[in-house]
Order: structure tokens, then C-alpha cells, then sequence
């Protein structure tokens, strides 16, 4: 029986991912506790739990038999799920998705439930999956990541491009948007690489995903997000208006920090969102992701040629321990970072050669090659660091810090390892917060979060759970929930080094086929939107809504592989053109 | 053979055991599927800078180069540095665990004195309504999971009574005002903080020694020296605790070390669920974020726990029952 999205119904939507449950439950025995959203580029915001060790089971596809997709001359696909503690709403929709694929489709699927490091390893370095999805953040500048996850270059093992995807034009087209220095230039080249993309259908978003600002109102207000860390952003943090008397900004994350080493992070939400605090950046970005010079470092930059910036820096700034904030500080923060070869700052360090104090105020940068987009993608990532604390240091990003000194608008104050972490504002900052002193107390469960905040003993809500609790609570009165297009997605990737997955067509016909409105609708309780485009229209003019439109449609997945030769043998399984 | 010789022998086994323990962890952490670096570092992060932090590491190192580096730096209690915080093991664990041990040893007070004494009175009034409510109240205890009596306790008594606090150790916001661990137990506010973590453990505990003791009054209670003390007239209590409970207390010795063992590793569900900082959360979190240095270390200190107090009751046996040799 062939069924379009829209056909998909509750009781099938129980059925997958019940099944999907039991796997989950099954690949977690004798595993509890805590743990959470992960580096590697997996959710800082949103998972929470443990992960269980599901490594080798397969199930939740709903071909328990294994006749479904029998006759198939197509191989057997395996999409590799994390487990069900790990990331609850995935892991239902990895379930939905690989049901309707088998189901409705006539492929033979195997669903690998796997614990989040196995799962990683297995797509991101051996290559070792059919399809895979996880929540992939492009933060603020998204060719350079897309350059990273799709060039033609980056498919040897761990090298990035794990859909195994080639095409020289989008190359060539990434290429020369990263060495633009021209914005409307780069705009219509951001454009071309999206029509490129969505064409072939490499990696899709299945979802765009939200940024949440969950408050409580009565002693918060005026929450703005930005486009790389949504309402945890230093444009947040620096706008917010505190009400009612309250004076403390009081917040939660479900595990602790793991660090106070802004160089040895490894770029996870519950680091950056405190870093970002606690450091200057050359430039910082507004709402809509232009630089605001009156809440930055510099007060003025200028593209000298293609490979040099220089910026203009304040000079009545000091660090948390008095020192003055100097050009030579600056300059020792880019070299320092370029020399020691810190691996978080890897991507933007391979764009680097090295910066020179031109005089008291101005710092000159120096590129190893053109890179267009320096402001977000370079100036607002690296920290400026104190020159008098750090130079010393050797091997920076292995060193145990245990008072991190930077310039920002809140100074560290204490870390209760496990138990909270607590900062307080630096009232000599030129942008100053409104708050006298933000914590983050460890709440590992959800129930415990609600109850605090609606109480008032928390105020905001910074990890972004999209969950049951959230949608049963955002409706109270002293609770408000602000939502903003984020730049992040849960992708669909299919890798195009197995057999059937290089030809576009089938590529498309699966995009077709994911029920991704029962996903956004009853998996994430209408919080996300459909994926459409690569880039989502969050990044603004870069976003383009002129790009191939796929239906969401059994149907018409079906019609594609039909006119493209594929055909159905009596029992329902694909075959692919001779 | 004499107690010396014994203690020699004993403590011979403790280190042969200690070096297995030690061998296998280093095997299973290093078997384990996936990429330590996976959860240390960022996608974004450049292939060669991957490499370089796993050089750092000592991860490319042939294994048995890791193993005898491994060893080596056992033998001087030193287990390493954590690949996430860079922290040395030693200070991660001397963080974590006292908030560990001032839980569970509270919780293994309240759970082994009531446990007992409850056990001694259920095996004496053997047959009544008392006996058969403290066995179902043993089973429920031991039956029903901790994390699911403690979200009832927070529900209850956190946010509908409000009457406990609904997590972590100090109230929120107070972080960073004691000078020490011990100056925060001290207080009042870590007390109230204390009662329901301890408490649902407490309850959970208890079911154990409960019926150990209980089937263990029953087989004293049958001997004849029980008869005799009553032929000379001894008081019912005095031949209940003195004689009765005192010789029934044997394998009671046996359960408390290893639950005592065990109570070092912390309880991963009740500190999850009242946002306890203790080191069952974090041996946890180092096992599925693959930081072999602090999983290693945490698992080597709770094996020798229970190792070494497996060993302290053996010897305790022999002093308590003189008819216990160490042949």
C-alpha cells in the first residue's frame, strides 16, 4: 500500500517507535546515570542522560521478519540510532523514519542502536553506516562548516566529509565564497551552494530547530537571541532587564562544567555559554548577526587587503585582576592560539599566520589564505586572552585552570564542582549586564527544573529542553517562552559510499519519504519547522528560499524512483535500475 | 596456621586481586567501541589537531606500552589526568567522594541500625502482625526502584509541601560561600539537604540487614543455649539482645562490608534524581564520555574498598566468634 506523509497516522507513529523503545531499553540494561550532550558536534542543548551501550543491536525498523524488503536487490541499509536515554525524541524519529523506509518504501533496514561516542566514531571516522542523524549546529558562519562536512577534499576517514559526497563545482563555489571578502558577493554564492545542495541531497535537514528562551517572568525580561548561542549569547546577556528586585540571574544544566580552560574546551553549549561571559572577543555579534562594535573589544575594524585586518581596540578596558587590557595582549592571544596549535580553535587557526601591534589602539591580522567571512567566522570565536596570566603556560590547551582571569562582563567567582558555578559582574566592563551575579546550579532532572523555576528559585531556563514538561508548562503565568529559527538541524545523511546511495535520485526519493511533520508535530509538540534547506532562514540574507522543493510524500518518492527505472517486485521490495 | 601469617597470606591476595582488577579495567576501557576523543573534542575540530590531542594522550602508544605506563603509575597512586577537565584523577575524586561518603554513610547508619534491630525484633516475635508487616516492609524497600521512591519524596514533600529542599547539597545560590567540606556539613542548611537523599537510601538499604538478621535469629533462636538461658531465668530482652541478636550478628558482618564496599561508588539513580555531587554521577560520566584516566581511578578505589573490607571482615570474624580460626 503506498501512503503519503500526511496518511501517517498515530497508531503507526506508536508502533515505530515502540519498537524502537524496546531496543532503546534493551541496549541500556545495567547502564544509568548522568552524562549529556556531548562534543563531536552532537546537542549541547536539548540531550540530557545517559547513554547506553547498544553497540550491535538492531530493531525499531518494523521488519522483525525480515521480509519486508526481501528480493531487494539493494543491499541492506543500516541507520545508526542513539540510544532512547541519550536523546528520547531522535531516537522516536530515527525509529519513524527507518519504519516508513522499510515499510512504505521497500527498503530492507537495519536500525544500530548505539551509544553516542560508538555512533560518532562509526559515521564521522570509519564511515561505517547507510544513514545517520544528529543535530549539526552551523553557529554563525555556515559555508566554512558545510565546506568541512561536503568538500571533495575531506573524504578520507575523520577528514569531515562523512556522506563520502564529491562535486568539484560546489567546490570550487565554497572555495571562492570563503575567500570573498565582498558581502553581497558571497550572499549569491551562499545562494548557489544551497541550490547546489538541496539539488543533490547530500545531507538534509529533517527539522530546523529552535532556540528557546524559557524564563520565569516575574523576575526576567527582555531575552534576545543571537544566531550562534540563541539565548545564552553575550547579545542576550548584555540586553537582559532583570524585575521585580531580582538581582541574580539564576540558571541550570543538567550535568557540570568540565573546565574553567577557555583554551581546552571542547565547544560544548555549557563552556561557550560561560567563556562567552567571562572573555572579550575582537567583535561581537547583534541579533541579527552584524558585528556591534559598541559592545565589542573594537570599536573599529577595516579589511586592509584580502589576507589582513585590523581593528581598532578600546584602551580603557582592564582584565578582572586590573591588569590594562593592551593591543599587545590582543596580538599575544592570536599568536599564542596560532603557535600551540590549540585544537578547539583548529578551523580558525588554519586561516591564521599570526597578528602585530601597529600602535596602542590597532592590531593588525595577518591570513595564511583569504577568508572571507573574518568577523564571524575568526574575530568573534577567539578569546582574548591575558598575556600576563598565559605566557608562561605551555601546551594551554591541557592546563588545569582553576580562577579563569579574562576581560568580560561577568568575572568567574566559584566553581562547586558537580554542584554549581557562579560569576559576578565586572562593573568596570563597557557592557555592562544587569544582573549582579548569574549562577548555574547541576539539575540532572527535568521535573526538579520545573519546579524550581516556577517557583522563582530559578529564573531562566538556559539549557533549551524541548520536552513534555515544556509544553505542559509554558502556558503558566509566570512563565514565558520566547522562540527563535536557530542555524542548527537535525540532518538526514545518507552515505554515498554504499551501494545505491550515490545516485541523487534514491537520495531524493528518501528525503521525500521522512514523515518529517509527525516528527516536528508530535515527536518535538510543534516547536520545530519542516527542513527544507540546508541553511535554514535564520542566517537572514544568506538564506535563500529558491532552492528545489521536496514534497513530503510517500507518493511522490515513489513516482521519482518509478520514472528514474526502479521498480517493486510482488512482495514490495525496491529494485534498482539494471 | 597463626592471625600473622594469615594477614600475610590475606594481604598477598589483596594485591595479586588488586593487580587483576587493575589489568582488566585497563583491558575493558580500551576494548570499549568508540573514540575517546569523540566527547573531547569538537566536529569542527581539524584532523591533525584530532591527532595531536590523541598523541597527547598517550592513546597511540602501543598497548602494551599504555599497560606497563598504567602500572607503573598505580603503584604511586597515580591515576592519570582526565582528558575532559585535565584535572589530576586524585583531586576529581578527592572532590567528589567525601559528598559521596557523607550520604551513603549516613543513609548505611540508618539503614543497618534499624535494619537490625527491626530484623532482631521480627526473628523474636516470629509468627505476629509485627513480623509479617517488617518483611513486606523489607521487600517494598528492596523492591521498588530508589529513583522512583525519590521523585515521590520530592514530589510530596519538595514541591508540594515544600518542606525539603529539591536539590543538590546547599541551597541554590549559596555556592562558593564555605570555606571547606567540612565547614558546609556543619551547617544546617546541608542538613536539611541531607534528610531525603539519606532517607530514600536509607529505606532502600534497610531491607537487607533486616532479613539477614531476621533468618538469622531464627536459626539462633532454635539452638539450645537460648533454652538455657531461659531455664536460669534471664530476662526476655536480655536473652533477646545479649545472647540471641549478638550470635546472629555473624553474617551481618559480611553483607555490611560489601554493602559498605559498595557505598563508596555512590548511587548514580538517588544522586541523579536530588542533584547529589557525588562520584557515582561522575564514575558514570567518565565511563560514557570514554575518560579512561578518571574511570580507571574511580573503579580502582571502589574495588579496593570493597577488597579491603572484605578483608577487615574476615578478620573481624575471628574476633567476634572464637570458634572462627584462620586455617
Amino acid at each position: 500500500m503506498v501512503r503519503s506523509e500526511a496518511d501517517m497516522k498515530r497508531r503507526d507513529f506508536l508502533k515505530a517507535t515502540t519498537a524502537g523503545g524496546t531496543v532503546g531499553i534493551t541496549a541500556l540494561a545495567g547502564c544509568s546515570g548522568g552524562g549529556g550532550g556531548g562534543g563531536g558536534g552532537d546537542d549541547g542543548s536539548g540531550d540530557d542522560g545517559s547513554s547506553g551501550d547498544g553497540s550491535g543491536d538492531d530493531g525499531g525498523s518494523g521488519d522483525d521478519d525480515g521480509s519486508s524488503g526481501g528480493g531487494s536487490n539493494l543491499p541492506t541499509y543500516t541507520y545508526v540510532n542513539n540510544a532512547q536515554s541519550y536523546n528520547p525524541p531522535r531516537h522516536d524519529a530515527i525509529n519513524l523514519i527507518a519504519s516508513q523506509f522499510d515499510e512504505e518504501l521497500g527498503l530492507d533496514i537495519e536500525v544500530d542502536v548505539l551509544e553516542w561516542g560508538t555512533l560518532f566514531s562509526r559515521v564521522s571516522e570509519e564511515y561505517d553506516y547507510s544513514f545517520a542523524t544528529w543535530h549539526t549546529f552551523f553557529v554563525t558562519e555556515p559555508v566554512t562548516e558545510l565546506n568541512n562536512l561536503l568538500n571533495s577534499g575531506n573524504t578520507d576517514p575523520g577528514q569531515g566529509n562523512y556522506s563520502g559526497y564529491e562535486n568539484e563545482d560546489l567546490d570550487g563555489m565554497m572555495a571562492d565564497y570563503l575567500g570573498e571578502p565582498d558581502d553581497d558577493t558571497r550572499i549569491d554564492l551562499a545562494h548557489d551552494i544551497q541550490r547546489t545542495v538541496v539539488d543533490d541531497v547530500p545531507m538534509m535537514p529533517i527539522t530546523h530547530m529552535p532556540m528557546l528562551g524559557v524564563y520565569n517572568n516575574n523576575q526576567v525580561d527582555n531575552l534576545e537571541a543571537d544566531l550562534a548561542n540563541g539565548f545564552n549569547s553575550y547579545w542576550t546577556m548584555v540586553n537582559l532587564e532583570m524585575q521585580g528586585g531580582e538581582t541574580v540571574l539564576k540558571g541550570y544544566w543538567p550535568e557540570t562544567l568540565s573546565t574553567m580552560n577557555v583554551l581546552g574546551h571542547n565547544g560544548e553549549n555549557k563552556h561557550v555559554y560561560q567563556f562567552n561571559m567571562m572573555y572579550d572577543y575582537l567583535v561581537q555579534l547583534d541579533n541579527n548577526a552584524e558585528v556591534a562594535t559598541d559592545v565589542s573589544l573594537a570599536t573599529d575594524f577595516e579589511r586592509v587587503d584580502e589576507t589582513t585586518m585590523e581593528y581598532t581596540i578600546r584602551t580603557d578596558h582592564s582584565w578582572h585582576d586590573g591588569e590594562d587590557v593592551t593591543a599587545e595582549d590582543v596580538a599575544f592571544s592570536y599568536n599564542y592560539i596560532v603557535d600551540n596549535e590549540v585544537p578547539y580553535y583548529s578551523p580558525q587557526t588554519r586561516f591564521l599566520e599570526g597578528a602585530e601591534v601597529v600602535d596602542e589602539e590597532t592590531v593588525r591580522i595577518n591570513m595564511s589564505e583569504t577568508y572571507g567571512p573574518f568577523n564571524l567566522g575568526i574575530a568573534s570565536i577567539i578569546p582574548i586572552i591575558p598575556e600576563h596570566k598565559w605566557a608562561d603556560r605551555d601546551n594551554p590547551s591541557q592546563q588545569n585552570i582553576e580562577e579563569p582571569v579574562g576581560s568580560g562582563p561577568m568575572m568567574f567567582d566559584y566553581w562547586e564542582q558537580g554542584s554549581e558555578f557562579g560569576m559576578t559582574r565586572f562593573d568596570d566592563h563597557f557592557a555592562p549586564v544587569d544582573f549582579e551575579r548569574r549562577f548555574w546550579r547541576v539539575i540532572p532532572e527535568a521535573s526538579t527544573v520545573w519546579s524550581n523555576l516556577l517557583s522563582g528559585d530559578l529564573n531562566y531556563e538556559p539549557f533549551g529542553r524541548l520536552d513534555r514538561q515544556l509544553n505542559e508548562n509554558q502556558d503558566e503565568d509566570n512563565i514565558s517562552v520566547n522562540s527563535e529559527l536557530a542555524p542548527t538541524f537535525w540532518h538526514f545523511t545518507a552515505n554515498e559510499r554504499e551501494e545505491g546511495l550515490d545516485d541523487p535520485v534514491l537520495r531524493r526519493a528518501l528525503y521525500e519519504s521522512i514523515p518529517r511533520t509527525p516528527i516536528v508535530d508530535q515527536i518535538l509538540f510543534g516547536f520545530p519547522e519542516k527542513g527544507f534547506n540546508i541553511m535554514s532562514p535564520a542566517f537572514g540574507p544568506l538564506h535563500t528560499e529558491d532552492v528545489t522543493e521536496y514534497e513530503e510524500s510517500v507518493e511522490a518518492a515513489r513516482s521519482r524512483l518509478e520514472e528514474a527505472g526502479y521498480s517493486y517486485t510482488d512482495a514490495g521490495a525496491l529494485q534498482a535500475p539494471e | 596456621m597463626g592471625k600473622a601469617s594469615f594477614v600475610v597470606r590475606r594481604t598477598l591476595q589483596l594485591v595479586v586481586t588488586l593487580w587483576a582488577v587493575g589489568t582488566v579495567l585497563f583491558g575493558l576501557f580500551r576494548l570499549m567501541p568508540g573514540d575517546p576523543t569523540s566527547y573531547v573534542v569538537s566536529s569542527q575540530m581539524t584532523q591533525e589537531a584530532r591527532q595531536q590531542l590523541i598523541e597527547s594522550y598517550g592513546l597511540n602508544d602501543a598497548l602494551h606500552v599504555q599497560y606497563i605506563r598504567f602500572l607503573e603509575n598505580l603503584v604511586v597512586l597515580n591515576f592519570g589526568q582526565s582528558f575532559h577537565s585535565n584535572q589530576p584523577v586524585t583531586d576529581i575524586i578527592a572532590t567528589y567522594m567525601p559528598n559521596t561518603l557523607v550520604l551513603m554513610l549516613t543513609a548505611f547508619i540508618v539503614a543497618y541500625a534499624l535494619g537490625i534491630t527491626l530484623g532482631v525484633l521480627s526473628g523474636w516475635y516470629r509468627g505476629s502482625r509485627f513480623e509479617r508487616s517488617t518483611v513486606i516492609t523489607a521487600l517494598t524497600a528492596r523492591s521498588v526502584p530508589t529513583f522512583y521512591v525519590g521523585l515521590i519524596v520530592l514530589w510530596i514533600f519538595g514541591a508540594e509541601l515544600g518542606v525539603i529542599p529539591m536539590s543538590g547539597m546547599t541551597s541554590l545560590g549559596t555556592g562558593g560561600q564555605s570555606t571547606g567540606f567540612l565547614d558546609m556539613v556543619f551547617t544546617l542548611d546541608f542538613l536539611r539537604h541531607l534528610i531525603a537523599p539519606a532517607a530514600v537510601l536509607g529505606f532502600y538499604y534497610m531491607g537487607y540487614p533486616l532479613l539477614i538478621m531476621r533468618t538469622s535469629m531464627l536459626e539462633v533462636l532454635s539452638e539450645d543455649f537460648i533454652d538455657v538461658c531461659r531455664a536460669k531465668g534471664l530476662k526476655e530482652r536480655t536473652i533477646m539482645f545479649k545472647h540471641a541478636a549478638r550470635n546472629a550478628l555473624l553474617p551481618i558482618i559480611t553483607a555490611a562490608a560489601i554493602a559498605l564496599g559498595y557505598a563508596v561508588g555512590g548511587s548514580v539513580l538517588i544522586e541523579t534524581v536530588f542533584a547529589w555531587p557525588g562520584i557515582g554521577r561522575e564514575m558514570v560520566r567518565a565511563v560514557l564520555r570514554r575518560d579512561f584516566p578518571v574511570a580507571q581511578g574511580t573503579f580502582i578505589v571502589l574495588a579496593s574498598t570493597i577488597i579491603f573490607l572484605n578483608f577487615v571482615a574476615d578478620l573481624a570474624y575471628g574476633y567476634l566468634d572464637p570458634r572462627v580460626t584462620y586455617d
